[in-house]
C-alpha cells in the first residue's frame, strides 16, 4: 500500500459495484442452499434418530467427523467431481457443515417436547403421524431454529473459503486485495459478509417470533 | 360399566405393576383409585384407555372388549386429565379444548363454540381463550385440562392425580367444582390419587389398593371408614376415621329446640334472625367488655355497637369482632338439611354454650341442637342396629 493510499477508495467501489453485487448474490446462492439442503436432510434423519435413540450417537460422530474435515481439504477432493470453481463444490461440504448442526438441533427440538404433553397427545386420540406433525414438530421449532441461526451465519462466513478454489463469493475480495495489497475489496467483502450474517440471523429471530408466539412468551414469563 | 377381569400387568424387567385385578367400575359414578405409589394405581387407569395393555385379563367397556377397539378411536370417546394438565403450549387455550373436537373432525367454528361453552362450564373466563397455556396459573390450566377432557363430551372419564399440583385452597375448589360438574353431567369417572382424603371426598366408590397391584378394599367411604378390611388400609385410612364418618351421615335426623337458648345461654340474633352469637346469663361474665348484660329478648341489636346502620350481610370478620364488642361468645351453625353430623358437632364445639345453632339456607335461626341431642344422634350413628 501506497503512503498516499486511504483506507478505503470509494471511486474503486462505485467503478466495481456490478461485480461486486454478482459476487453477493454467488455468495448468498452458496450460503444459504446448504442450509436448505442440510434441512431437508436433517428432518428426516433426525425423526429417526429421535424415534431409535440407538441411531442418534453414530449419526452425531458420524457428522462430527465430518465438521472436523478442513473445508479447504474437502474443496480439493470434490474438484475431480465436481469440477473447479464450480458451485456444487462449496455446496457439498458446507450442506455436511450444517447436518453436524441441523441433525442435533432436530433431536433435541423432539426431545423438547415435555413427556406430560406427549402422553397426553396419545391419551386425546392423536396417532403417531398426527402427533408427530400438529403436536411434536411446532413445540420443536425453537429449538430447531435456534439450530438454524448457527448454520446460517457459519454457511456465510464459510462459502469464502471457496475463494481458493476460484468460487468463493464474497471471498473472492479478500484474495483480490491480498494479492494486490489493495485494502478495499477486503474490507468492502468483510463488511458484506458480516451485513449478511446479521441480515439473516435478524430474519430467522423474526420468523421465530412469528411463528412461536407461545415460545417468546415462554421466555419472558 | 367398566369391568376389570383378571387384569395383570408384568412389566419387561419382571416387576408386576397390576396383580389379578378384578372389579367394576360403574356407569355415571365417581370411582376413586387410591394407594401408596407403586400401588399401581396409574397403570390401571392406563389400560382404560389402551395407553398400557394388560399382559393377562381383559377389560371390558360396556360389555365390549376394549382390545376391538382400535386405540386412537377408544382414546376419543374417553376423557383424560393428568396431573400436569398435559397442554398443549403451541396452542391458544380454546384450541387446546377443542382439540377432541379437531380430531373427529368437527368444523373449526363448531368445534371453537363447543370449547368456548365448556370454558363457561368448569368455571373460566372465556376471555383467556386466546392466551396461551403458560399465561394461565396451575389452577386454571387444570380447569382447560378438565375442560378438555370433556370437549367431545365422553361417557368416561379418566384423571390421574389431576389435582395434585396445585395448591391446598385451588385443590379444594377444583374438587368442589368436579363435584358440581359431575351432578351435572354425570359421566363414569376414574379417579386416581395417592390422597385418601381427596378419594373419600369424591368417590362414591373407594378402590384401595397396596404395593404390588394388589386390590385391597373396594366400598363406598361411609363403609371403608367404618370397617377398613385389615391393617393396611386401617393404616392408609389414617387417623380420624370416626369423625370423618360423620360426614357421611346427615344431620337432619338432630332433635331441634325451637327456644332461643337454654338455661345460661341465649342466643342473639340480628334483624333479620341471623345469629351474632351466645351471651351468657344468670351473672356468668362474658368475656369481650368485662361486664354482664343479659340479653333482652325482642332487642338483639341492643349495645353501642350493634345500633344504627349497616349492610345487609356484614363481612364474616366484620361481624365477628362487633360481636366481640358486644360481649357476645363464638358460635357455630348447622343447616340441617344440607350439613353432615360432622359439621353439626363442629358447630357445638364452636360455643362455649355446648351447642350448635340450626340456621336455614338463607342462614336464619330455626333453633339449638343441644349436646343431648347430639348424643343421641351420635349413637345411633355408630350403633349396631343402624340398617
Amino acid at each position: 500500500m501506497g503512503d498516499a493510499e486511504p483506507l478505503v477508495r470509494w471511486d474503486w467501489i462505485g467503478r466495481n459495484w456490478p461485480d461486486i453485487q454478482g459476487l453477493l448474490v454467488d455468495h448468498v446462492i452458496m450460503a444459504i442452499l446448504p442450509v436448505l439442503l442440510g434441512l431437508l436432510v436433517a428432518l428426516p434423519l433426525g425423526l429417526a434418530s429421535a424415534r431409535w435413540r440407538v441411531l442418534y450417537q453414530p449419526t452425531v460422530s458420524l457428522m462430527n467427523v465430518v465438521y472436523s474435515l478442513p473445508s479447504l481439504a474437502v474443496f480439493i477432493v470434490l474438484i475431480p467431481l465436481t469440477g473447479l470453481a464450480n458451485r456444487a463444490t462449496v455446496i457439498i461440504p458446507l450442506t455436511f457443515y450444517s447436518l453436524a448442526v441441523l441433525i442435533p438441533a432436530v433431536v433435541d427440538g423432539l426431545g423438547s417436547v415435555p413427556a406430560h404433553v406427549s402422553q397426553s397427545a396419545v391419551a386425546m386420540g392423536f396417532g403417531p403421524m398426527r402427533r408427530l406433525i400438529q403436536v411434536d414438530l411446532p413445540i420443536a421449532v425453537p429449538v430447531v431454529l435456534a439450530g438454524l441461526r448457527v448454520a446460517t451465519v457459519s454457511s456465510i462466513s464459510l462459502v469464502s473459503v471457496g475463494a481458493l478454489i476460484g468460487r468463493g463469493g464474497l471471498g473472492y475480495l479478500f484474495i483480490d486485495g491480498w494479492q494486490r495489497q489493495f485494502s478495499t475489496p477486503i474490507l468492502v467483502g468483510i463488511v458484506l459478509v458480516v451485513v449478511l450474517a446479521v441480515l439473516a440471523d435478524g430474519l430467522l429471530v423474526l420468523a421465530q417470533r412469528l411463528l412461536t408466539p407461545w415460545a417468546r412468551a415462554r421466555r419472558t414469563a | 360399566m367398566i369391568t376389570f377381569e383378571g387384569v395383570t400387568k408384568r412389566f419387561g424387567d419382571g416387576t408386576v405393576a397390576v396383580d389379578n385385578l378384578n372389579l367394576q367400575v360403574p356407569t355415571g359414578a365417581v370411582t376413586v383409585f387410591v394407594g401408596p405409589s407403586g400401588c399401581g394405581k396409574t397403570t390401571s387407569l392406563r389400560m382404560i384407555n389402551r395407553m398400557i395393555d394388560p399382559t393377562e385379563g381383559r377389560i371390558l367397556l360396556d360389555g365390549e372388549d376394549i382390545r376391538k377397539i382400535d386405540p386412537p378411536a377408544l382414546r376419543r370417546g374417553i376423557g383424560y386429565v393428568i396431573q400436569a394438565a398435559g397442554l398443549f403450549p403451541h396452542r391458544k387455550i380454546v384450541d387446546n379444548v377443542a382439540t377432541v373436537p379437531y380430531l373427529l373432525g368437527w368444523d373449526k367454528k363448531k368445534a371453537r363454540a363447543r370449547a368456548m361453552e365448556l370454558m363457561e362450564r368448569v368455571g373460566l373466563d372465556t376471555k383467556l381463550a386466546e392466551r396461551y397455556p403458560f399465561q394461565l396459573s396451575g389452577g386454571q390450566q387444570q380447569r382447560v385440562g378438565v375442560a378438555r377432557a370433556l370437549a367431545a363430551d365422553p361417557p368416561v372419564l379418566l384423571m390421574d392425580e389431576p389435582f395434585s399440583a396445585v395448591d391446598p385452597v385451588v385443590r379444594t375448589s377444583l374438587q368442589d367444582e368436579l363435584l358440581r360438574l359431575q351432578a351435572e353431567l354425570q359421566k363414569t369417572i376414574v379417579f386416581v390419587t395417592h390422597d385418601i382424603d381427596e378419594a373419600i371426598k369424591l368417590g362414591d366408590t373407594v378402590a384401595v389398593m397396596r404395593v404390588g397391584g394388589r386390590l385391597a378394599q373396594i366400598d363406598d367411604p361411609p363403609t371403608l371408614l367404618a370397617e377398613p378390611a385389615d391393617d393396611f388400609v386401617e393404616g392408609f385410612l389414617g387417623k380420624d376415621r370416626g369423625i370423618r364418618r360423620l360426614s357421611f351421615v346427615p344431620a337432619g335426623g338432630l332433635a331441634v329446640r325451637s327456644e332461643q337458648g337454654i338455661p345460661g345461654w341465649s342466643v342473639v340474633l340480628d334483624d333479620d334472625r341471623r345469629p351474632l352469637g351466645w351471651r351468657a346469663e344468670g351473672g356468668r361474665p362474658s368475656e369481650g367488655n368485662g361486664y354482664d348484660s343479659p340479653a333482652k329478648e325482642g332487642d338483639p341489636l341492643e349495645g353501642p355497637v350493634l345500633n344504627g346502620t349497616r349492610p345487609e350481610r356484614p363481612p364474616a370478620g366484620e361481624a365477628r369482632t362487633r360481636a366481640a364488642a358486644a360481649g357476645l361468645q363464638p358460635f357455630g351453625t348447622v343447616d340441617l338439611n344440607k350439613d353432615s353430623l360432622r359439621a353439626a358437632l363442629d358447630a357445638a364445639l364452636l360455643a362455649p354454650s355446648g351447642c350448635a345453632i340450626a340456621v336455614d339456607g338463607e342462614g336464619r335461626f330455626t333453633g339449638i341442637v343441644t349436646r343431648e341431642a347430639l348424643d343421641a344422634a351420635l349413637a345411633r350413628a355408630t350403633g349396631p342396629a343402624d340398617g
